[in-house]
């Protein structure tokens, strides 16, 4: 057969398809008296973040980063993060961020390490920042993290020496490498530079001016191998606290500066009126867990924190109940059930708080914390982090 | 209890790796991967040591006291007390070896695990097999004594396919190391 009547066929397949499409659209138009017109195919934008939002990673199983409405339960969009991706939202909102790992042929050939840039409007990609490495891990909060101004992001690395990197967002540039031995999950410390965890039990404060830092150590105050801090822990910049908990159930608050103080704990267990979380086996007890176990709303300073019944060692269980502590008088104000156990947790920073969740099933549900009902159940939202805006 | 407490030795030679590399070198890297891999796993034999270890029934983790060592392809197997992924010998490969194709990691994370047969505690490395897409059979998760990210080689998280020619995670092996006590 010609080429000639090869695209005859295709065309006249093509406009008989046309046709008949056209008469099956018409058939509903018809009855409202509706002339049909021809559309044209274009894109939509959205808003820069809003509070009500929530930002579901898809982790293993879903290159992306899911954008739901927490009001409506809608999808508004999604961000590209692949595998062990890391996601952050730009301060003022402009941008949203993506710490990634790309191979040149897929699964092979030559490794790019880079921070991508997505206009928060249009979601299209801005630029990527090239950087020398990254941890590759995933479903951690605090292995990038953006400082209180939004003009730096600190990047964990590990090759396996650990490091930080550090890239001028402003610019848009890589700017230097920090060694950061025994030391990880990150956080914002203003004025400073960042602060992270370590394995003596200490609390490192990173001091960077230019390319030079300074790490100094607080005294021990917790034991990373008995009764470690849950690396998804808490920031609030606000009153540049950090709020810690630990897989027992003990609760630390530390206040960021050139020296960080860090306030004696209390047990979450106790907080409700029970025995406190122990280290021992065969000691049943209520014990936070999950990916994501807590999320601060943190104009009320209430801490949301997923609960399970088990023995000690089983910081990885979805919480089967979420309990609400208050901070300030160090109680738990509030216990609530869940229909299904939940992995990762958080909390829009409204007036009117909305609770998200998500499980190992990737169903996320939004609560609405007035009323304590579910107001949405978004199937396949994905089964990874959660991400708030905080416009704080 | 006392459990372990090396953290002191954990920084020390976390502080030797990251003084010794530097970080834009692959050679170092390679050095630092390399001189983790018998060093990583040296860690927790000497705080058993130190410790001196309850065995009694009673100091037992719910794995522990539930273990099999029968089946190798199921999540209770002892050695798996503190295994995160797809198990290896679920992959056309064994509990210390990688399905074809695939390139075991030198550097790994560890976890101490019972042997319900003799009640003894044996140090176990967990290596990653590299190079291949996710295997997705018999995924665990155990968590006896698993830690964040700050005491990284007793995190069952972090992707350790370091030192090998692709970082792709296809599954993980439980190598036995040793006696822990």
């Amino acid at each position: 057969m010609s080429r000639t009547a090869t695209k005859a066929i295709f065309a006249a397949a093509a406009l008989g398809w046309t046709l008949f499409a056209t008469a099956a659209w018409a058939a509903p138009a018809a009855e409202t008296d509706a002339v049909p017109e021809a559309e044209t195919s274009d894109v939509m934008t959205i808003p820069p973040p809003k509070p009500t939002w929530f930002f579901v990673d898809g982790g293993w199983d879903m290159a992306g980063t899911s954008i739901f409405d927490g009001e409506t339960g809608k999808m508004k969009g999604m961000v590209e993060t692949r595998r062990l991706a890391d996601f952050a939202i730009d301060p003022a909102g402009k941008f949203y961020y993506v710490s990634e790992t790309i191979w040149s042929k897929g699964d092979r050939g030559t490794r790019q390490d880079m921070v991508s840039v997505y206009d928060s409007q249009t979601l299209n990609l801005v630029t990527e920042i090239p950087l020398p490495g990254r941890i590759l891990i995933g479903s951690r909060k605090n292995n990038f993290i953006i400082s209180d101004d939004g003009k730096t992001a600190y990047i964990y690395d590990f090759s396996p020496a650990s490091g930080v990197n550090v890239v001028d967002l402003a610019k848009r540039k890589f700017v230097t490498a920090i060694e950061l031995p025994g030391c990880a999950s990150l956080m914002p410390n203003p004025g400073v530079g960042f602060s992270a965890l370590c394995s003596d039990g200490s609390l490192a404060t990173v001091a960077i001016k230019g390319s030079k830092a300074d790490i100094t150590h607080s005294a021990p105050f917790f034991s990373a191998t008995d009764d470690p801090i849950f690396d998804n822990f808490t920031y609030d910049k606000r009153k540049q606290e950090t709020t810690f908990l630990t897989y027992t159930g003990q609760i630390f608050q530390a206040k960021l500066g050139a020296t960080p103080t860090i306030a004696a704990p209390f047990s979450i267990q106790a907080a409700a009126g029970i025995r406190p979380g122990e280290t021992k086996p065969l000691e049943l007890n209520w014990y936070p867990g999950g990916r994501q176990p807590m999320a601060l709303h943190r104009p009320s300073g209430h801490l949301f924190v997923l609960m399970h019944m088990g023995e000690y060692w089983t910081h990885k269980a979805s919480g089967t109940e979420v309990w609400e502590v208050d901070l300030a008088t160090q109680k738990v104000v509030k216990r609530r059930a869940l229909k299904e156990p939940m992995n990762n947790i958080e909390v829009s920073q409204t007036d009117k708080p909305l609770l998200f969740m998500n499980g190992e099933e990737a169903s996320a549900i939004v609560i609405d914390l007035a009323t304590g009902e579910e107001k949405h159940k978004i199937e396949r939202a994905g089964g990874s982090t959660i991400t708030v805006a905080d416009p704080s | 209890m006392k459990r372990f407490n090396a953290d002191a030795m954990g920084e020390k030679l976390l502080r030797r790796l990251a003084g010794g590399s530097s970080r834009r070198s692959m050679l170092s890297r390679l050095g630092a991967a390399l001189v983790a891999a018998p060093v990583f796993p040296l860690l927790p034999v000497s705080r058993a040591e130190a410790a001196k270890p309850d065995r009694s029934p009673e100091a037992k983790t719910g794995f522990a006291r539930n273990a099999q060592t029968k089946d190798d392809t199921k999540c209770d197997y002892w050695r798996y007390c503190a295994i995160d992924g797809a198990l290896c010998t679920c992959c056309g490969g064994g509990l210390h070896s990688c399905p074809p194709g695939a390139e075991p990691s030198p550097v790994s994370w560890v976890g101490t695990c019972i042997n319900p047969d003799d009640g003894k505690a044996y140090l176990i490395a967990y290596r990653d097999c590299c190079g291949k897409p996710a295997c997705g059979q018999c995924g665990c998760d155990n968590t006896d004594r698993e830690t964040q990210l700050y005491m990284p080689q007793l995190n069952n998280d972090v992707i350790w396919c370091f030192g090998t020619s692709s970082m792709e995670y296809h599954c993980s092996t439980a190598v036995m190391v040793g006696a822990a006590s």
